[in-house]
């Protein structure tokens, strides 16, 4: 048991370099990715959900783009993100005479557009789920569709897709490891080129291990609190102006 | 002093093969309190819909200052100066009550922070909601709610408020405060269109009745003709069962 303690921690002391790189990399796809893959979702949301037009052209326009949005969405959905990976990869060297794209961007164009198909049906039902009543409430003071998303049903959708949202970065964390298929520097990468190294197979992975599930669980913890904050309080201050008669303190709490 | 604000001619509407609303004739003039009663499912809250057009209309007309709005190309416009009180309040679940009064205010209108701010404060103060607020929708009663949403149509400085059911899903004690206010605006001389099962109050808020009936108005009048000498049997029937309960 000792031996196996030691060469985990000679192993995580001799290689931090690497194992910081590795982890560097792969927040740094995961983060982006996410959140480029949110605002995919975000934009196909919205169009998807735009009321029919009766202008015949537009109507005619935004069933093309609909029918576009879906193919995507079933195609990455529908496929592994590591096979994705070598036909985008080499797919682009097969097309530009075996030049490749720089490894890091082309990781975390691979997550964004995978994540985006993901963010996409659930940005869907985030919006599908908001309150028919929302929508009317804002078209009645005359807002449009794009004000009507943008202010009420778009806050009202992210707060309900959040834990969706904090799923998909949890994922992302992790799916970056098939990365390395197409040689990306991150974590499962440097993990795979250590044992390697040391031949001390177990002990590097139980490393790698353990570093994976405290990236996860922060995440999960930073956007748990996220959400309570987005919730708000759940008491409110009594507003008193200065023309209504006194009743004690300028503030009480109110709660319900 | 009897100038027409809205007029529906020959308004129709079906869902599928369910004809909701049949032949729809009716004009608001300014300053007019509108009441429309009728039993449930005689297409009231339909009608409204159609006038705000949240509902579009199969058929038919509906001229505002003059222009048939089912041709705009501007709906929104429409809708800012033709203001909507739900059953439901439809009050915006992630705004406090402050923001969904300047909401509108600030996008639709375009009104700076500070005036958009004094409007909604006006209003608030004015439905007796202006302690509240800080807080969220989901933080108050319903008859709270519901004069929220009074001041949030009222900050919008429409020409017209249509009022759907606006008692409807409110226990017996929050109708009263929210029938107050609108009798209130009303004293001001608002044009106002109001659904209601709340007979008193039409009576009593109301210079113009309509009765509807299975898709059609069976009868209109000033408050008196209606209640006190209904000339369709339809209307008698109606008025019996209610003064029954």
């Amino acid at each position: 048991m000792t031996d196996f303690l030691n060469e985990v921690i000679n192993i995580l002391v001799k290689y931090r370099g690497y194992f910081l790189q590795g982890v560097g990399y792969t927040m740094l796809i995961a983060l982006v990715g996410t959140t480029v893959g949110l605002i995919i979702g975000l934009i196909t949301g919205i169009v998807r959900t735009i009321p029919t037009s009766k202008n015949p052209v537009v109507r005619c326009l935004l069933k093309i783009v609909n029918i576009i949005i879906s193919v995507y969405v079933e195609i990455f959905r529908g496929t592994p993100m590591m096979v994705q990976s070598m036909v985008i990869f080499w797919g682009y060297a097969f097309m530009n005479n075996g030049q490749t794209l720089p490894l890091i961007p082309a990781g975390i164009f691979i997550v964004s557009i995978n994540t985006g198909a993901y963010m996409a049906e659930i940005v869907r039902g985030g919006i599908i789920s908001i309150d028919r009543g929302q929508f009317e409430g804002a078209y009645s003071i005359g807002m449009n569709h794009w004000q009507t998303m943008v202010n009420v049903i778009v806050p009202q959708a992210m707060r309900n897709i959040l834990p969706a949202i904090s799923n998909e970065f949890v994922i992302n964390i992790k799916d970056t490891s098939v990365l390395n298929v197409i040689g990306v520097t991150e974590l499962y990468f440097f993990t795979a080129k250590i044992s390697k190294m040391t031949w001390s197979i177990f002990e590097t992975y139980v490393v790698a291990c353990v570093i994976y599930f405290i990236l996860t669980f922060t995440v999960t913890r930073i956007l748990k609190f996220a959400e309570s904050k987005i919730d708000g309080p759940s008491s409110y201050t009594m507003y008193q102006s200065s023309d209504m008669p006194g009743e004690g303190p300028a503030a009480k709490e109110g709660n319900q | 002093m009897s100038e027409t604000v809205i007029s529906i001619k020959g308004l129709k509407k079906s869902f599928g093969e369910n004809t909701v609303l049949k032949d729809i004739n009716f004009s608001v003039n300014r300053g007019d309190v509108t009441c429309i009663i009728g039993s449930s499912g005689s297409g009231k809250s339909t009608m409204l819909r159609c006038i705000n057009l949240l509902e579009e209309p199969t058929g038919g007309e509906i001229v505002y200052n003059g222009k048939n709005i089912l041709e705009t190309k501007n709906i929104p416009a429409y809708r800012a100066k033709v203001e909507m009180v739900f059953q439901s309040f439809n009050l915006f679940e992630n705004m406090t009550v402050l923001k969904n009064c300047m909401i509108g205010q600030r996008k639709v209108l375009k009104a700076d922070k500070e005036t958009a701010k004094k409007e909604a404060m006006f209003y608030l103060e004015k439905v007796g909601m202006a302690p509240y607020i800080n807080a969220k929708p989901r933080q108050l009663s319903g008859g709270q709610k519901q004069r929220v949403a009074i001041a949030r149509a009222l900050a919008m400085k429409p020409d017209v408020i249509l009022f759907d059911e606006p008692t409807s899903a409110l226990d017996p004690q929050m109708v009263g405060e929210v029938l107050e206010v609108i009798k209130n605006i009303a004293k001001e001389g608002l044009t106002m269109i109001i659904v209601t099962h709340e007979m008193a109050f039409a009576r009593d808020v109301s210079n113009h009745v309509v009765f509807m009936n299975d898709g059609v108005i069976c009868e209109e009048g000033t408050p008196e003709q209606i209640f006190t000498n209904p000339q369709k049997p339809e209307t008698r029937a109606f008025l019996m069962r209610f003064m029954n309960n």
